[in-house]
C-alpha cells in the first residue's frame, strides 16, 4: 500500500500497531516500521501526527537494536560453544554440520 | 510427508492475468473497485480541473481523441507493464533455479507423492509410464476443476468468511511450514549449525510479518517480495513431488484448462471475474500479484481505491491435513490483468495471478533439474518471457481477462523439448570437436 494516499491518522494508527505488534517477539516488524515510516517521520514537513509517529519509529528502532544485540550474542555463544556443550548442544541444534575429518 | 491437496488448490487460484476494463465508470468512485480503470488515454486528455466535477462517461472523450494517440498510449503503458511483470517473474524463476541447483533436496526423487498424482511412473515401460502420467494429469486437473467450481460457487453465494479462512490457512501453511522445510534444507546443504531458538525466531518473524503484509497492510515492496517467495516455495514443492513425465503433461493440461476456463462464456474463472466486476469488488484477497505503480498528480483524496494494493496473495497453502480440501483454485484460470489508469495519473499497474508465477517457475525449475545444462534453462526462461510479452500485448489490445499460461507454457515446452533434444547434442558435439561458431 502506498503511504502517500492514506490520511495521517491512519498512518499514525498503522505505525502504532506495528510498534505494538513488535512486542510479540517480532523485531522484524519493528524493522519494517522503522524503514517504512522513516521518511514520514523525519523527512517530511511537519504535520500534526508526526511527532507521535516519530516517537514510534524511534522506539521501534531502539527495540530493534536491543533484539539484534541479544540475538547476535546468543548466536555467537551458540556457534562457539556448541561442540563443547555435548548433549545440550545437540539438543538445541536444528541442523548439525557434518564433520569432514 | 503426504502433502495434501491444498497445494494444488492454491495455485489454481493464483493463475490469473487480469485486465480490467470499464470504460464508463467514473473515476471518482470511492468504492473499493478494481474495475475502475478508465481508459487512460481519454482520461488523461481531460483537463485536470474539470476532472473533479464531472466524471462523465469516457466514451464521449474517447470519440474525440484520435485513435492513433490512444493506441500509442495504450501500447506505451503496455510496455511499462510488461517490464513491471518481467522483474517479479524473473526473480521468482531465479530463486527457484538457484535453489534447485544448490539444494539437492528438491531434486531427490522420493517415493512419496502428492495424493493428486496417485499413479506411480514406472521407468521400465514407456507405454505404462505415459499412461500413468496421463492418468495422474487427469486426476490433478479434475481436482483443480472441482476446486475452481467450488470456489466460484462459494463466491457467488457470498461465503466470504469461508474463503478468507481458507486463504489464511493456506498462507499460514506456506509461510510457516514450507519455509521451515526450505530453511532446513538450505542449512543442511551449506553445513551450517542452527539452533532451535534462533530458527524459531526467524520462522516466526518471517511468517507473521508475511501474514501481515499479505493479508492486511504493509509496504508494497515487501508484499511483492513475499508473494514472490511463496510462489517460489510452492513451485519448489511441485518440482519435488510431481513425477517426471506427469509434470510436463500437467503443465500442458493446465494451460489448456486455463484457456478454457478464462475464455469460455461458462468458464468458472470468467464467471468469477464477471461476478467480481458486477459487484465492484476486488477479485480475491491474496491470490494475485499486483505491481502497482501509483503516482498522484496534485490530486486530493479522490481516492481511487487502491485496488492495486490488494496484494492478492497467492494462497498456496497446501493444507496438511489429509483430505482437507478447500483450496480455492478458482483463481487458477483467471488470469486477469488490470491495467487501470486513472485520470489522475494514477497507474494501477498490472495484476498477475500467483498461479502463473508458480507454473512458470515449475517449468523453468524442471528444465534446470532435468535439462542438464544451462542452455535448456535459459531457453525456457526466454521462452516464458516472450510468451508473457505476447500475452500482455494481447491484453493491451483486448482489454479483458486473459489466461497468462497458455502462450508462455507452450513456448516454454516447445523450447524445452527442442533445446534438450536438438540444441544440446549439437552444442555438445561442437564443443567436443572444438568447433566454435
Amino acid at each position: 500500500m502506498n503511504l502517500e494516499r492514506i490520511p495521517n491518522e491512519e498512518k499514525l494508527s498503522l505505525s502504532r500497531r506495528y510498534y505494538l505488534g513488535g512486542f510479540a517477539f517480532l523485531p522484524f516488524l519493528w524493522l519494517v516500521n522503522v524503514l517504512w515510516f522513516f521518511r514520514e517521520a523525519f523527512l517530511k514537513p511537519t504535520y500534526t501526527e508526526q511527532p507521535q509517529i516519530k516517537s514510534y519509529v524511534k522506539k521501534s528502532a531502539l527495540g530493534l537494536i536491543v533484539w539484534v544485540a541479544v540475538l547476535t550474542t546468543w548466536i555467537t555463544i551458540f556457534q562457539h560453544f556448541r561442540a563443547q556443550w555435548g548433549e545440550v548442544g545437540d539438543y538445541l541444534s536444528f541442523t548439525i554440520p557434518l564433520g569432514t575429518a | 510427508m503426504n502433502t495434501s491437496d491444498s497445494e494444488e488448490d492454491s495455485y489454481n487460484e493464483r493463475s490469473a492475468l487480469v485486465q480490467c476494463e470499464s470504460p464508463t465508470i467514473p473515476s471518482y468512485n470511492q468504492d473499493h473497485d478494481m474495475s475502475l480503470p478508465q481508459e487512460t488515454d481519454t482520461k488523461r486528455r481531460r483537463p485536470v480541473s474539470s476532472g473533479l466535477d464531472e466524471p462523465g462517461p469516457v466514451e464521449r472523450e474517447r470519440a474525440s481523441t484520435p485513435d492513433g494517440e490512444e493506441e500509442e498510449l495504450t501500447l506505451k503503458y503496455g510496455a511499462k507493464h510488461v517490464i513491471m511483470l518481467f522483474i517479479p517473474v524473473t526473480l521468482c524463476m531465479v530463486v527457484v533455479v538457484a535453489t534447485i541447483k544448490s539444494v539437492s533436496f528438491y531434486t531427490e526423487k522420493t517415493s512419496q507423492r502428492l495424493i493428486y498424482t496417485p499413479f506411480e511412473e514406472d521407468p521400465n515401460s514407456v507405454g505404462q509410464r505415459l499412461l500413468n502420467s496421463l492418468l495422474n494429469t487427469m486426476v490433478m486437473i479434475s481436482v483443480i476443476v472441482v476446486m475452481t467450481i467450488i470456489l466460484v460457487v462459494l463466491y457467488k453465494y457470498r461465503c466470504y468468511k469461508f474463503i478468507h479462512g481458507w486463504l489464511i490457512l493456506s498462507s499460514l501453511m506456506l509461510l510457516f511450514w514450507f519455509s521451515f522445510m526450505y530453511l532446513g534444507e538450505v542449512f543442511k546443504t551449506y553445513n551450517v549449525a542452527m539452533d532451535y531458538p534462533t530458527l524459531v525466531m526467524i520462522i516466526w518473524n518471517f511468517g507473521v510479518v508475511g501474514m501481515i503484509c499479505i493479508h492486511w497492510k504493509g509496504p508494497l515492496r515487501l508484499q511483492q517480495a513475499y508473494l514472490i517467495v511463496i510462489s517460489a516455495l510452492m513451485a519448489l514443492i511441485f518440482i519435488k513431488y510431481l513425477p517426471e513425465w506427469s509434470a510436463w503433461v500437467i503443465l500442458g493440461a493446465i494451460s489448456i484448462y486455463d484457456l478454457i476456463a478464462v475464455l469460455c462464456p461458462k468458464g468458472p474463472l470468467r464467471m468469477l471475474v464477471e461476478t467480481a466486476q458486477e459487484r465492484n469488488e476486488p477479485i480475491f484477497p491474496a491470490l494475485i500479484y499486483s505491481s502497482a505503480m501509483v503516482w498522484m498528480v496534485g490530486m486530493a483524496d479522490s481516492s481511487n481505491p487502491d485496488s492495486a494494493d490488494e496484494r492478492q496473495r497467492n494462497e498456496g497453502g497446501a493444507l496438511a491435513q489429509e483430505g482437507v480440501e478447500s483450496e480455492d483454485d478458482a483463481t487458477q484460470g483467471g488470469r486477469r490483468r488490470y491495467s487501470a489508469e486513472e485520470d489522475l495519473e494514477e497507474d494501477r499497474g498490472v495484476k498477475l495471478g500467483l498461479g502463473d508465477f508458480i507454473f512458470y517457475s515449475v517449468l523453468v525449475g524442471k528444465a534446470a533439474t532435468t535439462g542438464g545444462d544451462w542452455n535448456t534453462t535459459l531457453a525456457c526462461f526466454v521462452a516464458i518471457l516472450i510468451g508473457l510479452c505476447l500475452t500482455l500485448l494481447l491484453l493491451a489490445i483486448f482489454k479483458k481477462a486473459l489466461p497468462a499460461l497458455p502462450i508462455s507454457i507452450t513456448f516454454g515446452l516447445v523450447f524445452y523439448f527442442s533445446t534438450d533434444n536438438l540444441v544440446r547434442p549439437f552444442m555438445d558435439s561442437l564443443a567436443a570437436h572444438q568447433y566454435y561458431i
